[in-house]
Formats: C-alpha cells, sequence, structure tokens
C-alpha cells in the first residue's frame, strides 16, 4: 500500500491544495506541519532546501504544483484525459497569473505604498485575471459550475484556495463574478470537502 | 493528435514558444508554426482564448493557452512526459526549477532598464542564483536519474529540452555564463545536439532576436 507525506509549514500557503485533493480523495496521508523553529533542521532532508516536499513511498518530490498535480492524477482529480488534463493546468496556470502582483503588496513596507498598491491590485489587476477565468469556466466548463468538464478537478480546489485569501483582504471582490462565486460554493459543497474544511488548522494565510 | 490539424500561434521569438517547437521536433510532429510579430499581433489577439499567446489550437476551434500547459500536453502526446505518474512528476519538478529561475532572470535582469540596477542584478544572478540553481538541478538529476544524460529516468523528456532551451538562451544573452556549468550538462547537450529531429529542427529554425 502506498504511503503519503506532505512537509509543509502550520499554513495554507503553498501547501493547501495538495491537502484539499487528499481530502476530496478521501486519502489517509500525514499532514507534517514544521514551525519556524523547527524547519531550519529538516532544511537539507528536503532535495531543494524548501516546502512543499511530498514523500510518496520513499521518493521525494518538491515544487507545489507539480506535487498537486501528482497528487490530482492519483486519485482522478486532474482531468479524464490529457486534453482535459491540458484544459485543467491552463486554468491552474491562469490563476497563478495573479500572484506575482498580489505578493509585491505583501513585501511592501511602507503603509501608504501598501494600501496604494492593494487598491490598484484590486480595482485594476485583479479583475483581468478573474475575467479570464470567467471565459475558461465558460469555453472549459461543458455549461456546469465546475472549471473543466462538469466534474470537480484540482482547478476547482486551487481556486478555491487562493480566493479565500483574496477574499480575506476584500470580502467583495467576487461579487461581479456570480459563475466564480458558484464555483466556490459547489467546492464547498462536497461533503469530504465541507468536512475537511470544518475540522482543518485555521491560520492566517 | 493528428499531424497537421494542430496549429500552434506564437510571435516570431523563441521565448515562451520555442520550448513547444522543440517538443514538436523530437516528437517528429507535423503542426502549422503560425508566426507573426509585434505589428501583426493585433489581428491575431481577439482569436485568442485569452488574448495572449502562446496558444494551441485544435481542428474543431479548441484552443489551449499558457505556454506550459502547451509544452506539457504535445509531451504527453509524444511520449515525452515520462513513463508514469511518478515520472511525469518529477519531470515537472525539474521543470517548474528550471521555470523559477527563468523568471527571476528576464524579471530581475533581462528587462531591468535602469543600467545600474541592471548591473547590480546580473551580479546577484550570476554569483547566487545560478550558482544555487546549477546546484539545484544537480541534486535533482542525482535523485532522479538513471543514466548519464537525462533528468528523469534514462530517457529524454520536456525536462531536459526546457533546461537545454533555457540555458542556450542565458548563454546567448549573458556568454560569460559558459563557464559555471562545468560538464555537469555536457552529456544532456550532446544528446540533444545528436539527437537527429531536433538538430534538423535547429538547423532550419530562423533566427530571432531572443
Amino acid at each position: 500500500m502506498s504511503t503519503y507525506k506532505l512537509y509543509y509549514f502550520n499554513s495554507r500557503g503553498r501547501a493547501e491544495v495538495s491537502r484539499l485533493i487528499f481530502a476530496a480523495a478521501g486519502q489517509k496521508y500525514e499532514d507534517i506541519r514544521y514551525n519556524q523553529d523547527e524547519w531550519p533542521s529538516h532544511k537539507t532532508e528536503m532535495p531543494l532546501g524548501q516546502m512543499p516536499v511530498l514523500e510518496f513511498n520513499s521518493a521525494k518530490l518538491p515544487q507545489s504544483k507539480s506535487i498537486a498535480r501528482f497528487l490530482a492524477k492519483q486519485f482522478h482529480l486532474a482531468g479524464r484525459d490529457n486534453l482535459e488534463q491540458a484544459k485543467v493546468d491552463a486554468v491552474i496556470d491562469t490563476i497563478d497569473d495573479l500572484i506575482p502582483k498580489l505578493i509585491s503588496i505583501f513585501f511592501e513596507q511602507d503603509e501608504t505604498k501598501k494600501e496604494d498598491l492593494r487598491k490598484k491590485y484590486f480595482d485594476e489587476e485583479l479583475p483581468k485575471h478573474f475575467q479570464n477565468l470567467d471565459v475558461l469556466l465558460k469555453e472549459f466548463g461543458n455549461g456546469g459550475l465546475f472549471f473543466v468538464g462538469n466534474h470537480l478537478t484540482w482547478a476547482d480546489l486551487y481556486f478555491y484556495d487562493l480566493s479565500e485569501t483574496l477574499l480575506g483582504m476584500n470580502g467583495n471582490c467576487l461579487d461581479i463574478y456570480p459563475r466564480l462565486k458558484q464555483n466556490r460554493e459547489e467546492v464547498e459543497k462536497q461533503p469530504k470537502i465541507a468536512e475537511y474544511l470544518n475540522n482543518r488548522p485555521k491560520t492566517p494565510f | 493528435m493528428s499531424d497537421s490539424d494542430i496549429k500552434f500561434y506564437y510571435f516570431n521569438l523563441q521565448a515562451r514558444g520555442e520550448l513547444t517547437r522543440l517538443i514538436f521536433a523530437a516528437a517528429g510532429r507535423s503542426y502549422e508554426d503560425i508566426r507573426f510579430g509585434f505589428d501583426t499581433w493585433p489581428e491575431y489577439k481577439p482569436k485568442m482564448i485569452l488574448g495572449q499567446c502562446p496558444v494551441l489550437e485544435f481542428a474543431d476551434g479548441t484552443q489551449i493557452p499558457q505556454s506550459l500547459t502547451v509544452a506539457r500536453y504535445v509531451a504527453r502526446e509524444a511520449g515525452l512526459a515520462g513513463s508514469d505518474n511518478l515520472e511525469s512528476a518529477k519531470i515537472d519538478a525539474v521543470v517548474d526549477t528550471q521555470r523559477d529561475v527563468n523568471e527571476v532572470f528576464y524579471g530581475k535582469v533581462f528587462f531591468e532598464k535602469d543600467e545600474a540596477k541592471k548591473a547590480e542584478e546580473m551580479e546577484k544572478f550570476l554569483t547566487e542564483t545560478l550558482v544555487k540553481h546549477v546546484e539545484n538541478l544537480g541534486k535533482l538529476k542525482k535523485a532522479y536519474s538513471t543514466n548519464e544524460s537525462y533528468f528523469v529516468g534514462n530517457k529524454l523528456s520536456w525536462a531536459d529540452l526546457f533546461v537545454f532551451q533555457s540555458i542556450q538562451i542565458l548563454l546567448k544573452a549573458v556568454p560569460q555564463v559558459q563557464g559555471k556549468f562545468g560538464d555537469q550538462f555536457k552529456p544532456l547537450f550532446d544528446a540533444i545536439n545528436g539527437n537527429d529531429k531536433i538538430k534538423a529542427y535547429l538547423d532550419a529554425r530562423p533566427e530571432t532576436d531572443f
């Protein structure tokens, strides 16, 4: 029987999509969370000195998206054939496009500049990406509420996790994107995911 | 995937399109290699699913955007993406690692307009980022490879083509990078340059700015 261990910090960050995949699949795994003090002593155990890392049997995989894609494929949450998988990957990459400018906000130390960046991000930057995601959902969703093929894939889980962070910063940001809002609701309704969301550790990000 | 029913839309540049062209070449698959300039791009933009390129388009009009997603799809169809899920994941991890460094190079060095800042970032890139990256690639190869040349398992994958392509571009932009690699990647580069189908493509492809 295969064993799965996921190594990360005690936060959602770049590991949560994988935890959501495990939850959706009902797959047991070791959810290892290192705090900031413990991490330095484990750094050299990780292939690239970073986390998350997935240990699958004895193989170690770095890189959060590669890990998530591997797990999604293991548990049939990656798309039903090569073309569907490409559609899912395209949604994932398009979600990722909204990250660089988001990160700039967090790195800005000056409070006034930070607020400016935040406003600019939500007013100008984010809408472009939400519009793109809306287009992909319409094109790939086969008329349903999930991003691809009218069934749950890790694209929906990835969007769910990142949009949670965005909604935490601006609770109205999805208001003019009803399809994207409904997509989130559809994810939350899945019984195994609802149970996981209720029981998971609550962390700020 | 039937031959010329597939179209690949990108600028007449290497940049974010060349990896897919290399994969098509290595696979011996024909396709329509549609290239445009910055001046003619406005005619194509409204026809692209997200108004961006590269885009892969099928005979029925279905379009797939996002450069690495397109590359992965073409690689999978061609048997260049690993023989099982774990191998595919190892390949993805090498790709992601190379991509991380490419983004640093393009974001902080190549496109930096301020000359003083550019020089500073270039120095940092050469002495820190790139050195760490070559170490990281070496670690992944040690963990995943079962032969001398290729990153994962014992055959060519799109991760090999991505590293090859990325390093080529880097060497062209920053010739002093040559000495940083030692002999680590020579077997890989020799294998790729010696691959008949790839060589034929490399010999015939148009000269482009980058």
